[in-house]
């Protein structure tokens, strides 16, 4: 059994965070029915989506008319959980808004995860990721290649999210079991975005500069970046200084380099000496092979990782990560679309209620009749309600 | 008006990023969190800033899990937890004597979470690591830096994996919690770096174990298409989004290049990304030559998707905006030696259950006295525990920065 057996949650959400937001609680048990307009959800070719939206049956509902509005509302008088990602407003003229839902069932916990928070300045204009690592200032906190904004490939504003809309919605199912009510939960991208800053985004009146030097943007790119290192053939590692065990022989030992100075001998060099040295090291990392240079490391407690794609990690060179292979995240999933596809497990580990994925993405309404007959309707009426269709 | 977690305790045994990030997000959503901290002090408070990134709002005790008297304290905690939490290396907790086994035994249904650098069992299970070989590990330093073009590999500055592992162990906790609650029954839980940051690279999939193209960045580190990504215009930059076939016929025309969306190279999105280059070359060309404000507005009037990406001078104009502070979204606290301090504030916002009230990071043992007064020590007790160096609180000579 799951954590979340016999939650039930409606899910409207579309992009990244709401589905892999849903996803982690799909698979630690809750029942999750992804609500798709009719044709189905416009983004379901994006990059990501056969993942995301795994673990859930669907269904296709035309909300603008009143047979699907109807259909809704009874879904609604069942569910835990309502999940929707509508700019601020839209719910409310689709028919779905949070006070005619919650008096329809005040236990329903009802979570919004719009691009930004309504009443903010910038709730109507559009909510694409990327525009809210502009909007939010992220662009300009990454160091790069060049000065200015940078694009974030991962998508950081979304994958905030993707954590809070989870964490928002367990809150309340937990506040719900000594109140008996839900409520509304809002969270956003442009929050999302705001969980990366606690580290790096505080204002602190006796601060001086070195506190805030520590921890700011450099160009070129500081602090981590001076630890990663070309190997032979251009592949790359990134080291650490740090591995909580201890090191059988110093790194510079490993690379070959006997004559290297201890860790408090190289602060006291100067900084032309420093310079010259950390040349030679990273001329004497070229001369290793990636794999080898890993293996010897690891083998000698320091900690290392070869920096390799995503896809090499799921196994696209035939091997897969082994230590994310032990930790069962690397899974086959037989795709109705796609085929046999390997994808990410599942990355929350509950040992008394282990979770699993429970199923490909579905197709879309491939659930319509398994959903919506046992509330009574036809399937002349189920094919009105899914806009025609299914 | 109670909080979301109102009544829910955590006693939080972490150090540095990954293990006390978590505990202090469960804390904004309502929750009683304790922090158990060496008598020597957390690591991380020797690095000032990011210390400050985790840690508000809990109350502190300054406690040495090595001696026996200090050990009965922890559990003496443990027994009124609802979730213990920490990200100690393998072995650690055990030896300490607050692995699951022994909080178990002092609190039957207690929620018990480990946030792992690479995860419970496995090839490397004993090691512990940082942030960035997690970055390394999940393909994002990779596709950071456009690696494919030749370009080093690039790490991302924000504490990612940290954060993912973090956020994790928060839904992971809720989670179990939740089930407790329901069914009386606790467990363990766990999560690690390494699966947090392969949830960033998430949409990675291989068919047939062969790579599905995903979306690249260029070697300028702009975007990964021609309409969605960053352009130089005559004074700055903008951010646009054009993904749907109108928002690209129109911002043809905003460009005055409207003969584009005509161009057979350029028909189709898929065709936009295959003369990918060209296009970039030809858009780059029109934005270089207006302002981006002047182009703000023209594409705002157009419908097309875009953004000024905002220099906020390290977080200052954010944490300072009207909208924000009004919203909530800004957190301001007293810390006393560092003054004002302003964070982000509510992340997630609830209707019905107030936000708590926030306090700053606390000092080495700042709660130490209260926190035992509340275990029913009294004050000879606490005077000789002192005296005996198991527990601390801050004198005249506290030595952080922090």
């Amino acid at each position: 059994m799951g954590a979340l057996d016999g939650v039930k949650i409606l899910d409207l959400s579309w992009g990244i965070a709401g589905p892999l937001g849903v996803m982690l609680l799909a698979e630690q048990g809750a029942d999750v029915i992804k609500v798709e307009p009719p044709g189905g959800d416009p983004f379901r070719a994006y990059s990501g989506y056969a993942v995301w939206n795994r673990s859930r049956r669907s269904v296709t509902i035309d909300l603008k008319s009143p047979a699907g509005l109807e259909a809704m509302h009874r879904l609604v008088d069942d569910a835990d959980v309502l999940v929707e990602t509508f700019r601020p407003g839209v719910t409310e003229r689709l028919g779905i808004g949070y006070d005619a839902m919650h008096a329809r069932n005040p236990r329903l916990v009802y979570l919004s995860c719009p691009g930004y928070p309504d009443g903010h300045r910038l709730a109507q204009r559009p909510g694409y990721d990327a525009l809210i690592q502009a909007s939010s200032g992220q662009q300009w906190e990454q160091p790069g290649w060049r000065l200015g904004p940078i694009f974030l490939h991962m998508p950081m504003p979304s994958m905030g999210a993707t954590f809070l809309i989870p964490s928002g919605i367990l809150a309340a199912l937990i506040a719900r079991e000594s109140t008996g009510r839900g409520q509304h939960v809002r969270t956003s991208l442009f929050q999302g975005a705001l969980l990366y800053t606690t580290q790096i985004w505080q204002h602190v009146e006796n601060a001086d500069a070195a506190f805030h030097d520590l921890m700011g943007k450099s160009y070129p790119p500081g602090v981590h970046q001076q630890f990663l290192f070309e190997c032979a053939n251009g592949e790359w590692v990134h080291t650490s200084v740090m591995s909580g065990l201890t090191p059988t022989k110093s790194q510079d030992e490993l690379l070959g380099l006997e004559d290297a100075p201890e860790p408090f001998a190289f602060m006291a060099l100067s900084p032309e000496e420093r310079d010259a040295f950390t040349q030679r090291r990273r001329e004497q990392y070229k001369t290793h092979r990636r794999d080898e240079l890993v293996a010897m490391f690891q083998e000698h407690n320091h900690a290392i990782e070869a920096v390799i794609t995503a896809e090499e990690a799921l196994g696209a060179a035939g091997t897969a990560h082994p230590q994310l292979v032990a930790n069962g995240m690397v899974a086959t999933v037989e795709d109705p679309e796609l085929g046999t596809t390997t994808q990410m497990g599942v990355p929350i580990n509950l040992l008394g209620t282990p979770g699993g994925i429970r199923g490909p993405q579905p197709l879309p309404g491939q659930h319509n009749r398994e959903i919506l007959g046992p509330l009574g309707y036809s399937d002349a009426e189920i094919a009105t309600i899914a806009g025609g269709g299914a | 008006m109670s909080t979301a977690l109102e009544g829910v305790l955590l006693v939080d045994f972490g150090q540095y990023l990954a293990g006390p990030f978590g505990p202090m997000i469960i804390g904004d959503l309502g929750a009683q969190v304790i922090k158990v901290e060496p008598v020597t002090g957390d690591g991380m408070r020797l690095a000032g800033k990011p210390f400050f990134g985790c840690q508000r709002g809990k109350q502190d005790i300054a406690l040495d899990l090595k001696t026996p008297r200090g050990l009965e304290i922890a559990l003496e905690l443990i027994a009124r937890a609802d979730i213990v939490h920490h990200n100690m290396t393998a072995g650690v907790a055990n030896k300490l004597g607050i692995g699951y086994a022994d909080c178990k035994r002092v609190n039957p249904d207690v929620v018990y979470c480990n946030t792992w650098a690479y995860g419970l069992e496995g090839p490397l299970a004993r090691f512990g690591g940082l942030d960035p070989l997690y970055q390394a590990s999940a393909g994002l330093e990779y596709e950071a830096g456009a690696a494919h073009t030749g370009n080093d590999p690039l790490y991302y500055r924000f504490g990612m994996c940290d954060a993912a592992n973090a956020m994790l162990s928060v839904v992971g906790s809720l989670a179990a919690l939740y089930h407790q609650r329901v069914t009386g029954e606790g467990q363990e839980l766990w999560t690690s770096l390494m699966d947090g940051g392969a949830v960033y690279s998430s949409d990675a999939l291989l068919v047939n174990g062969e790579a599905v193209p995903r979306p690249r960045l260029d070697q300028g580190l702009h975007g990964i298409d021609a309409c969605y990504r960053l352009y130089p215009t005559q004074d700055g930059w903008i951010q646009i989004a054009a993904v749907k076939e109108s928002q690209w016929v129109a911002l043809c025309g905003v460009l005055g290049v409207p003969e584009l969306a005509d161009d057979a190279r350029f028909a189709v999105a898929d065709l936009r990304q295959e003369h990918r280059a060209e296009l970039e070359a030809l858009l780059g060309e029109r934005f270089a030559a207006r302002t981006s404000v002047s182009w703000t507005h023209a594409l705002d009037d157009a419908g097309v998707p875009n953004e000024i990406p905002l220099d906020s001078l390290g977080g200052e104009l954010v944490l300072n905006d009207a909208d924000n502070v009004a919203l909530g979204m800004v957190a301001e606290y007293e810390h006393p030696r560092m003054g004002t301090m302003r964070q982000f504030g509510e992340l997630v916002q609830f209707s019905d259950t107030p936000a708590p009230t926030r306090t700053a990071p606390p000092l080495v043992g700042q709660h130490t006295r209260e926190i035992l007064e509340w275990l029913g020590k009294d004050a000879a007790t606490i005077d000789d525990l002192k005296a005996a160096n198991v527990i601390t609180w801050p004198g005249d000579d506290y030595p952080w920065i922090v």
